[in-house]
């Protein structure tokens, strides 16, 4: 390229990456007209046209460029954002093979060749290219990336397990078959030995690490001892690790509890199983000789380090509850006397709650024992130190607690207790500053719990005020607390007051990766309070903004896994890969994604092009196989174990919903949108662009569509709300009974296409690439006339007709009652239900097409039906915006105060409590009117 | 009492308990990755035996120029990519460390240092270990210098502002601490006055 072009070129290159693309575009198109065959300005071109959405003129240049079978470096890097812009990873590989195979001694571009197959994970063709590559340059990094190629191919959903040894033997071939020894390079080290322990060669796996090097590397590389210990456990080394573990205790003071466990398993693998009944009472001598021995060393380790570290105490409470698993106990006592042990000297940390949990689970004399003990810690307090033992005795207390224990006068005592405790603990921390957690925090949050519990056990909603006015104090005096913010978050859902869950939502500012695992707290089931139907996109917005972690996985993992290669991190790309995998297909993407859809139907008007759209993004999903990110250990929970979680106490609806949920809404929604649209499989075949995702080798997704959309199955619909179950249900026959007539009625594949084709041309000045449209004008002749007559119009079924007049029973039953959020469950329901009878219908709005196919019966009886839904959802809406004048008034402000008298004294004084009755009040107040006002206007929108 | 074991991608899934605290950031992903994908031999975990996470260190490698001239009002601009030179030395640099609230005081972080030390000494050969920390971090400052670390330069505008009002300069400003490893027994890579150097932000990155 000249000099000259180069600089013409360079501020083509500064647009796109100000994302300037309508100045690069213009820029782009000046210099065509002199250059007009150039690859690179055509490639940049494309570039800027994919990033502003303009595909289809993007494609025709993509494919011209393409054709060019460019080999130059700046092409190829134009081409390669391009492709991925389109989501045509395939094609990236075949153009880099292209260009590889016209420069077959080009070394980098085999290089990109491999990693655009690692990117479109083709970890066959990977390892071939790599092999070759290793072959022609000599250098052993590619034979290293051909054998962990050999391990991903084997690890990949999509390969039988038949074929996985196999592969194993290849990569453990290749790796034996290298010039210079794997140990040189901590990560080829790392990479071996996981071939050999897959392929349970365990014996050369110990040569290696016995040698001096594999000594060394394990000493200094976390990982690769990780895979040592992994390797002598699966050896039934448990016997020499504990030596070795026990050196490492003693003479490295090494306190990685790791080697605490491995001390742990040695001393009981003398009780190996034997038949023979003598020996194995020999072997419980043994045994118990060796329990002494490791008493004796975990008791001298807890002298010497004192509290600096715990291991010592924790090691000699393990050993005792597995010397009582095994029946091995000489003392009766002792457990419960450790506990208290440990206690004395950890108590003040704030760990020892967690730490004690595993054994807790005491019974009779030993729980006595331990409960009176914890009884005995003192109520009072003047340091820090004493707090937290004061904390924890509460913590250790209350998780043993029996259901008669657990009785409404019990817990308001306890309540009580811990709010005095609380309001006293925070003087010890009045002067820090506000980056700090006040110690005495966890007091709220037990206060918080009890309350949660009492409202559980009576159903009174006083007890959730009573906790929101108390832990929204709490908030005032430790503002970074996250854990009252979750707390928080789940009771102001519970109360019907989704603004303040939001506040609190966002003032923990949730980040990046963090809205996969967190924004449940938010988004789950959140179309109930979607307020998208007046045009208030808060929560769509949320959802948006919580789905940008997916396009930046998707967009920036896989450079990370090819800088993996580069840096040749073997021990990473795997996980890399896993991870890239869990974030792409994330259960909560899909669960946010449903919501999403939700509350835009109620928001944008139903068109042909939304169904479109949508259908083809949910079949996607639905051939997912989902991970569950989903981060629900994050809240604290002080509930005892008699009980459910704070957790599951707090689920909105009671109902936590997962997998099931998902594949239930996702198969009424494919199935609704499959109706509703024109475009069959063949049409979207041609439509679509870019890859489709992998197929797992699991036979249930080689069932049919249409055979898994029907299926039906319990286990899903348990993590339903029986209002979702009537939806569902309603859906299901509204579906059933409107089939016979969406097939008949549906245009030909090729008449679709033709309008595809003819709309695109007039959109965007090109013709549909990859569409015959002389071919197809041949089909098109025949159009309309139809060899079959229309299926008999049949009475709609009583699931439809009643579904509205049932929702208005179930709506009376649950309007009025304290919190609003089952009404609102109810009403936005049979909202969605409209909505969806909408899809449903759409198709038949024509009344050409309800002619030609004489459907005028099935139309008059819609009329009946929406008449009907309309009356009904007319009649919700008032009800909710009547509803909501009654909040937000001084009346209820009042009545919320009253029942405030728990945390009401002289810290938490009355005028904080009105303040925060106010907010509550006030929120419902303004959910119960926007939904309200919502469904009126979704009335209006389909009332014809 | 706790598990240490190498950091993992996948721990990012696990990580709320550590990150929703106010002194810990949590970047996009590329940054742990980009960690990972080169020294995954200096990211770690501690890990408490019910899989919880209680904290966790990771560090780098780079090398610097470390003679360049800082005064307090003014300053040369750095000389960009003279890695070679006979100034630029080899270091560690810790990225992130943080433990879990209701885990502090543990000598968790102690042990997560001392391991980053080791590697950085022994595996990259370096001659000293340095990171940066808001200035109103009092804790952690107390903490590094304890650990034997010293301020080298205070980095202006460092961090972004937390938001949190009152600590002005001290919340966007970072100060740079450095401890000197067995290369540098004669603590070259250290000063006395570090307290008064001042550089702005974009003469470090
Ligand atoms: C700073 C931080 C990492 C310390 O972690 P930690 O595991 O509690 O620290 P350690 O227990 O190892 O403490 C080591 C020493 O530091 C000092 N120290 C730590 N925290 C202290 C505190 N709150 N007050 C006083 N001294 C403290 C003590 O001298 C302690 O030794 P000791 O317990 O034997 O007296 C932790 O507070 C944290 O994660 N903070 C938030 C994130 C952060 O600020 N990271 C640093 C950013 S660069």
């Amino acid at each position: 390229m000249s000099a000259a072009l180069d600089r013409q070129i360079r501020p083509i290159y500064d647009a796109l990456d100000t994302s300037s693309n309508k100045s690069a575009i213009v820029a782009c198109n000046k210099l065509l007209k002199k250059h007009p065959k150039n690859e690179l300005i055509k490639a940049l071109k494309a570039l800027a046209l994919v990033r502003s959405q303009k595909v289809e003129e993007s494609l025709i240049l993509c494919d011209e460029v393409l054709d060019m079978k460019p080999t130059n470096d700046a092409v190829l890097t134009a081409m390669m954002h391009v492709l991925r812009g389109l989501g045509r990873h395939k094609d990236m590989v075949l153009m880099f093979e292209e260009a590889y195979k016209q420069q077959p001694n080009n070394e980098e571009l085999g290089a990109q060749t491999f990693f655009a197959n690692i990117r479109a994970g083709q970890w066959k063709s990977a390892q071939q290219i790599a092999t070759r590559m290793y072959k022609q340059f000599q250098e052993d990094r590619y034979l290293y990336w051909s054998v962990i190629s050999a391990v991903l191919q084997a690890n990949d959903i999509t390969t039988p397990s038949s074929m996985r040894t196999l592969l194993y033997k290849l990569a453990h071939r290749l790796t034996t078959s290298s010039p210079t020894p794997s140990y040189q390079n901590t990560d080829r080290f790392h990479l071996h030995l996981s071939i050999l322990r897959e392929l349970e060669l365990y014996g050369d796996a110990h040569k290696l690490l016995d040698s001096d090097v594999g000594k060394a590397i394990c000493a200094t590389s976390l990982s690769c001892n990780e895979l040592r210990r992994d390797i002598w456990r699966l050896r039934g080394l448990s016997k020499e690790e504990g030596e070795l573990a026990e050196a490492r205790i003693v003479d490295k003071k090494d306190r990685n509890w790791l080697e605490f466990l491995s001390v742990l398993d040695a001393t009981f693998s003398y009780l190996a199983p034997s038949p023979d009944p003598e020996s194995s009472s020999s072997a419980q001598a043994n045994c118990s000789a060796h329990v002494t021995r490791s008493q004796e060393l975990f008791q001298r380790i807890a002298e010497e380090d004192g509290q600096a570290d715990r291991s010592g105490l924790l090691a000699l409470l393990e050993l005792e509850k597995r010397v009582r698993s095994h029946g091995l106990s000489t003392d009766p006592e002792r457990l419960v006397k450790l506990m208290q042990q440990y206690f004395e000297k950890i108590g003040d940390k704030a760990c020892c709650f967690e730490d004690l949990k595993p054994y807790l689970e005491l019974e009779e004399n030993d729980l006595a024992q331990w409960t009176s003990y914890s009884e005995s810690v003192s109520p009072s307090f003047t340091t820090n130190n004493e707090l937290r033992r004061l904390i924890n005795s509460h913590k250790l207390l209350r998780y043993n607690l029996s259901s008669s224990e657990l009785t409404v006068e019990a817990e308001i005592a306890r309540v009580a207790l811990y709010i005095q405790q609380y309001l006293e603990g925070l003087k010890l921390g009045a002067h820090l500053p506000s980056t700090e957690l006040q110690i005495a925090d966890d007091l709220a949050l037990l206060a918080g719990s009890v309350l949660v519990n009492l409202w559980k056990l009576t159903s009174e909603e006083q007890y959730l005020l009573n906790a929101v006015t108390l832990l929204e104090f709490a908030i005032t005096k430790s503002k970074q607390s996250f854990q009252t913010r979750l707390l928080l978050i789940r009771i102001y859902r519970l109360l019907g007051a989704p603004s303040l869950a939001l506040d609190h939502y966002r003032a923990m500012g949730i980040k990046q990766v963090q809205h996969d695992t967190l924004s449940h707290f938010l988004l789950s089931r959140a179309s109930t309070f979607s307020l998208a139907s007046t045009g208030d996109l808060t929560f769509i917005t949320e959802c948006l903004e919580s789905t940008q972690i997916y396009l930046s996985n998707s967009q920036e993992t896989a450079d990370f896994i090819v800088r993996a290669f580069t840096s040749e991190k073997y021990s990473q790309i795997p996980e890399f890969i896993a991870f890239e995998d869990r974030l792409d297909n994330s259960l909560q993407r899909d669960i946010v994604k449903v919501e999403h859809l939700r509350m835009r139907i109620a928001h944008e008007p139903i068109t042909s092009d939304i169904i479109d759209m949508e259908l083809i993004e949910l079949k996607f999903i639905f051939d997912r196989t989902h991970h569950d990110n989903r981060d629900f250990d994050i809240i604290a929970n002080y509930q005892p174990r008699a009980l459910d979680s704070i957790n599951t106490q707090t689920l909105l609806f009671g109902r936590k919903e997962g997998l099931g949920w998902l594949s239930t809404f996702l198969k009424l929604y494919i199935r609704a949108f499959q109706q509703g649209s024109d475009l069959d499989d063949t049409v979207e075949e041609k439509l679509l662009i870019g890859d489709r995702p992998k197929q797992t080798v699991d036979p249930e997704n080689h069932v049919p569509l249409r055979e898994r959309l029907l299926q039906r199955i319990d286990e899903e619909l348990t993590e339903l709300t029986p209002e979702e179950l009537l939806f569902i249900d309603y859906a299901r026959a509204l579906a059933d009974w409107l089939e016979p007539y969406h097939d008949y009625t549906r245009p030909p594949p090729s008449v679709v296409l033709a309008e595809a084709a003819k709309q695109t041309e007039l959109k965007t000045g090109y013709p549909l690439k990859g569409v015959d449209l002389q071919a197809l004008n041949g089909l098109t002749n025949g159009h309309g006339k139809k060899d079959e007559e229309p299926p008999a119009v049949t009475e709609p079924p009583e699931l439809v007709v009643k579904y509205f007049d049932n929702v208005k029973t179930r709506f009376s039953g649950v309007r009025g009652s304290s919190s609003p959020v089952q009404a609102l469950h109810v009403a936005t329901l049979a909202q969605e239900a409209l909505l969806l009878f909408t899809v449903e219908t759409l198709r038949f709005k024509s009344a050409s097409v309800v002619k030609v196919n004489k459907l005028g019966a099935l139309v008059a009886s819609f009329k009946t039906i929406r008449s009907n839904a309309i009356a009904v959802l007319r009649e919700i809406s008032a009800d909710l915006v009547k509803q909501s004048e009654a909040e937000g008034t001084a009346d209820k402000r009042k009545a919320f105060v009253d029942g405030c008298t728990i945390v009401i004294n002289t810290d938490i004084d009355h005028d904080f409590a009105l303040n925060t009755a106010k907010k509550v009040t006030d929120a419902r107040k303004k959910v119960l009117e926007g939904v309200g006002k919502g469904v009126g206007r979704v009335c209006t929108a389909y009332a014809h | 009492m706790s598990i240490l074991r190498p950091f993992k991608a996948s721990d990012m899934f696990k990580f709320n308990n550590i990150n929703l605290d106010i002194w810990t950031e949590t970047y996009g992903i590329g940054f742990y990755l980009s960690y990972l994908s080169r020294w995954p031999d200096l990211c770690c975990v501690q890990e408490a035996p019910s899989g919880r996470m209680m904290g966790y260190g990771a560090s780098s490698i780079s090398i610097r120029c470390l003679h360049m001239t800082v005064s307090h009002h003014f300053r040369k601009p750095p000389v960009i990519g003279k890695a070679e030179g006979s100034g630029a030395e080899w270091h560690g640099h810790v990225t992130a460390l943080t433990v879990a609230p209701e885990y502090r005081r543990l000598s968790l972080a102690r042990k997560m240092m001392g391991l980053l030390e080791m590697v950085s000494d022994e595996i990259y050969k370096g001659f000293f270990v340095d990171l940066y920390v808001r200035c109103a971090n009092h804790v952690a400052i107390d903490m590094y210098e304890g650990l034997g670390y010293s301020v080298y330069r205070r980095v202006r505008e460092y961090y972004g502002s937390m938001g949190i009002g009152k600590g002005g300069r001290d919340e966007e400003d970072a100060f740079d601490m450095r401890k000197p490893l067995s290369r540098d027994p004669n603590r070259r890579s250290v000063r006395a006055n570090g307290r008064d150097m001042v550089v702005s932000a974009h003469d470090v990155s």
